[in-house]
C-alpha cells in the first residue's frame, strides 16, 4: 500500500467482512506531539485472542490459511507505522467490535502520505450502502487551535431520504465535501 | 459537513428523476476490493466506473464491491452480473480498461474477450 488512504480502505473492508454496520474513522494530527493517528472502530463480530494474534503476525500461520482467512493488510499497516517511529494497536473481543490504531511519526521522512481519503470514502460508501460511516478529521495546531471536520453517512441518509448515496450528484457532493474538510483541517500540510 | 441547502437540491432533482423511470437494476458491477486488489489499483478502477456510469447517466447500473476472490494474480477484477446471462469476470483492470468495459459491455452489450478471466 503506498499511502494511508489505501490502508484505510483495506481495514474498512475487514470491518465490513466482520459484519460491522457502524464504522468510525478518526485521523488526528498533533503537530506539537509530532504524531498522526489513524483510528478505525467498528461494531463487527470482533476477534478472540487467537485470531487477534494471527491478524497482526504475518508469519503466524501457513501462507495458504493466512491469505484466505486474514490477509496481509493488517501486518502491512503495522509494519508501515512501526517502520517510521510509530506504533500499532489492535483491540478486539468477540461481540465487542474492533478498535485499530496506527500512529505515525508525523515528520518522519518515510511516513506514507495521506493519499486520497475522499476516494476511499466514496468507494466504501458506494460499496456498502447499508453500513454507516463516520469520518472525523482533526488537526491540533502549534498555537493550540483545533481544526476539525466531520462526515457522516447517517446524516446524509437522513437528509437525502430515499435518494441513494450512489446517485451521481451525491457522489460528487461527498467528494467535494471531504476534500474541503481536508483543506480546512490542513491534513496534507506540514 | 456543510450546506444542507445543497443536499436538498440534490434530493429534489433525484426524486424527480426517480419518478420518471423504473428503479430496477439491469446490471450489477462488482469490484474486488481485497487487500491485493486495493494494492493493485481497485479503488481507481471503481472510481473510473462510477465516473463513466454517471457521465452516461446509466441509472439502471448498480456499482458495488466485494472482498478477496482468490484471483490475486489477476487483480484488480471486476464482475459484470446481468440477469439471465453468465457472469463475466474481467481481470488486470485499469481505469482505462474499466471505462472501455462500461462503454462496450454495459452500454453496447459486447463482452470484451481480451479482458475476460472467467465466465460463468
Amino acid at each position: 500500500m503506498k499511502d494511508i488512504s489505501l490502508h484505510l480502505l483495506d481495514i474498512i473492508e475487514n470491518s465490513v467482512r466482520a459484519k460491522a454496520d457502524q464504522i468510525s474513522i478518526d485521523i488526528i494530527i498533533e503537530v506539537m506531539r509530532n504524531k498522526l493517528l489513524l483510528r478505525i472502530k467498528d461494531n463487527g463480530i470482533g476477534m478472540d485472542q487467537n485470531t487477534l494474534s494471527k491478524a497482526v503476525d504475518p508469519f503466524y500461520t501457513s501462507k495458504n490459511e493466512r491469505v484466505k482467512k486474514i490477509g496481509l493488510g493488517i501486518p502491512l499497516l503495522k509494519q508501515n507505522a512501526e517502520m517510521c517511529g510509530g506504533s500499532f494497536k489492535l483491540i478486539s473481543s468477540p461481540g465487542k467490535g474492533t478498535d485499530l490504531s496506527a500512529e505515525f511519526k508525523f515528520d518522519h521522512v518515510d511516513r506514507m502520505p495521506l493519499g486520497n481519503i475522499a476516494d476511499t470514502m466514496i468507494s466504501v460508501v458506494i460499496g456498502h450502502p447499508e453500513t454507516d460511516f463516520q469520518l472525523k478529521l482533526k488537526r491540533k495546531l502549534i498555537n493550540g487551535e483545533i481544526r476539525d471536520y466531520e462526515f457522516s453517512t447517517s446524516f446524509l441518509k437522513k437528509e437525502l431520504g430515499n435518494v441513494p448515496l450512489s446517485y451521481p450528484d451525491v457522489i460528487q457532493f461527498i467528494e467535494k465535501d471531504i476534500n474541503e474538510g481536508i483543506k480546512k483541517t490542513q491534513m496534507e500540510e506540514f | 459537513m456543510k450546506t444542507l441547502e445543497e443536499l436538498r437540491k440534490i434530493r429534489e432533482k433525484a426524486q424527480n428523476e426517480m419518478k420518471l423511470r423504473e428503479s430496477s437494476n439491469r446490471i450489477k458491477v462488482v469490484v474486488g476490493m481485497g487487500t491485493s486488489g486495493i494494492a493493485m489499483g481497485a479503488r481507481e478502477v471503481m472510481k473510473a466506473i462510477l465516473d463513466e456510469v454517471a457521465k452516461r447517466q446509466l441509472s439502471d447500473v448498480l456499482v458495488t464491491q466485494t472482498g478477496e476472490k482468490g484471483l490475486s494474480s489477476k487483480e484488480p477484477v471486476v464482475d459484470i452480473i446481468e440477469q439471465g446471462k453468465p457472469t463475466i469476470t474481467y481481470g488486470n483492470m485499469t481505469p482505462e480498461k474499466a471505462r472501455k468495459v462500461v462503454a462496450e459491455h454495459i452500454v453496447n452489450g459486447a463482452v470484451i474477450d481480451d479482458f475476460v478471466v472467467t465466465r460463468g
